[in-house]
């Protein structure tokens, strides 16, 4: 959760710098929800992701180096420059380059998960997207072709209280999306305190336990927020200040070192250690990133496919 | 070390920026990610976080001026090595 703060917070300053060109989506505030799913994986699972999707893919295993890489363009980054901010991802790691099309991913991980199923290997899927998604006619699509063939797809519903800018409130009304998806489509699912890592690791431990047994598919509903704006283009003026305060103060990465300071797991020493190991690493990373080599005229047909 | 702040690429498309107002003053102590101003864009107005730490010495835009992506707006006077921005390629 530090590596994706620290990340997220890093090329937010490359950005405002001018050093990294492009918008970006970020999840600071979101730490838990990536991490807490992403334990319970193997490498040879898959994940789906969002234009929102450094964190994802740093909880699923690629390295800072790749997804800078990747920022900065060069031809070393995990989509060999090709892809940017909105599409990370690596199949060898287990992660489809991000999908930023909102609720894309969602058939496309019911259908790698039939074609797990049929290939009769115990491989999951765990599908991220958010609240937006929700309204897309995708989400509904995908989540019952995978409720009626009992595919093993995790569904994670980051819910982040906002699409863009307009509130759940807004576009739903009944706001709980566990309990609308388990009465409509009859499949298992949960709402979980997404800013909790320890309680995201248990439910997704259970989700993917089902999933893996074939008792899939299982939605999980995780309540968390957005610190930052959709984009960094966004000043998010549409957060009340009340709201925005409370939900800093149940900062996922804070509640985690309170409960490893209260077991006597770490403490203040430890945990500024390991903030400035991930600092570190991500200032040495960043100053690779500047010196790899953009693609070349020839990269223009390489990894296309039509 | 002396640090320019240039304006980030806020507004979509290339539309023009304007400086709204400065929240911090010359002299005034800054720490990175402290808002300096707000400026108005093509879509919202918003503020603009210092990059760096250290001392305001120059804002070289006023309310109400219009300004390109990439121009300087402040000068600050770096107080740590360790905070000093890194340079773009």
């Amino acid at each position: 959760m530090v590596t994706i703060r620290q990340f997220e917070d890093g090329i937010k300053f490359l950005f405002l710098e001018g050093v990294m060109p492009g918008t970006i989506h970020q999840c600071q505030g979101q730490e838990a929800t990536a991490v807490g799913v992403c334990a319970n994986l193997r490498q040879d699972d898959f994940i789906t992701s969002t234009f929102r999707g450094h964190g994802h893919a740093l909880a699923k295993g690629l390295t800072m180096q790749e997804l800078l890489d990747e920022l900065f363009g060069a031809s070393t980054g995990c989509c060999h420059g090709k892809g940017g901010s909105m599409h990370v991802g690596n199949m060898s790691k287990g992660m489809v380059p991000g999908i930023a099309i909102v609720g894309g991913g969602i058939p496309v991980a019911a259908g790698m998960a039939l074609a797990f199923k049929m290939q009769k290997s115990d491989r999951v899927v765990a599908c991220f997207f958010g609240d937006g998604a929700v309204a897309e006619g995708a989400f509904h699509e995908g989540v019952n072709m995978a409720a009626i063939w009992n595919l093993p797809v995790v569904f994670v519903c980051e819910n982040n209280l906002y699409g863009a800018s307009t509130h759940i409130s807004k576009v739903m009304r009944d706001t709980n999306i566990a309990r609308r998806t388990e009465a409509a489509y009859g499949i298992c699912a949960a709402q979980v305190d997404g800013n909790d890592v320890l309680a995201v690791f248990e439910a997704g431990k259970i989700a993917v336990g089902q999933c893996r047994a074939a008792k899939g598919p299982v939605l999980l509903e995780l309540l968390t927020y957005r610190r930052t704006g959709h984009s960094r283009r966004d000043p998010c003026h549409y957060q009340p200040q009340a709201e925005r305060e409370a939900w800093c103060a149940n900062d996922p990465i804070d509640r985690l070192a309170h409960v490893l300071k209260d077991q006597g797991i770490s403490d203040d020493v430890g945990l500024e250690a390991i903030t400035a190991r991930v600092v570190q690493q991500f200032e040495e990373a960043v100053e690779i990133a500047k010196r790899r080599p953009l693609p070349t005229i020839h990269d223009l047909t390489t990894d296309v496919l039509a | 070390m002396r640090y320019e702040m240039k304006m980030p690429d806020l507004a979509a498309n290339n539309a023009e920026i304007t400086v709204s107002r400065w929240i911090v003053e010359p002299g005034q102590k800054v720490a990175r990610g402290q808002p300096l101003l707000d400026v108005e864009t093509d879509k919202a107005v918003m503020q603009v976080e210092s990059v760096a730490s250290g001392v305001v010495s120059e804002l070289c835009a006023p309310a109400g001026a219009s300004v390109a992506v990439g121009q300087v707006i402040a000068v600050i006077e770096v107080d740590e090595k360790k905070t000093a921005p890194s340079t773009g390629r």
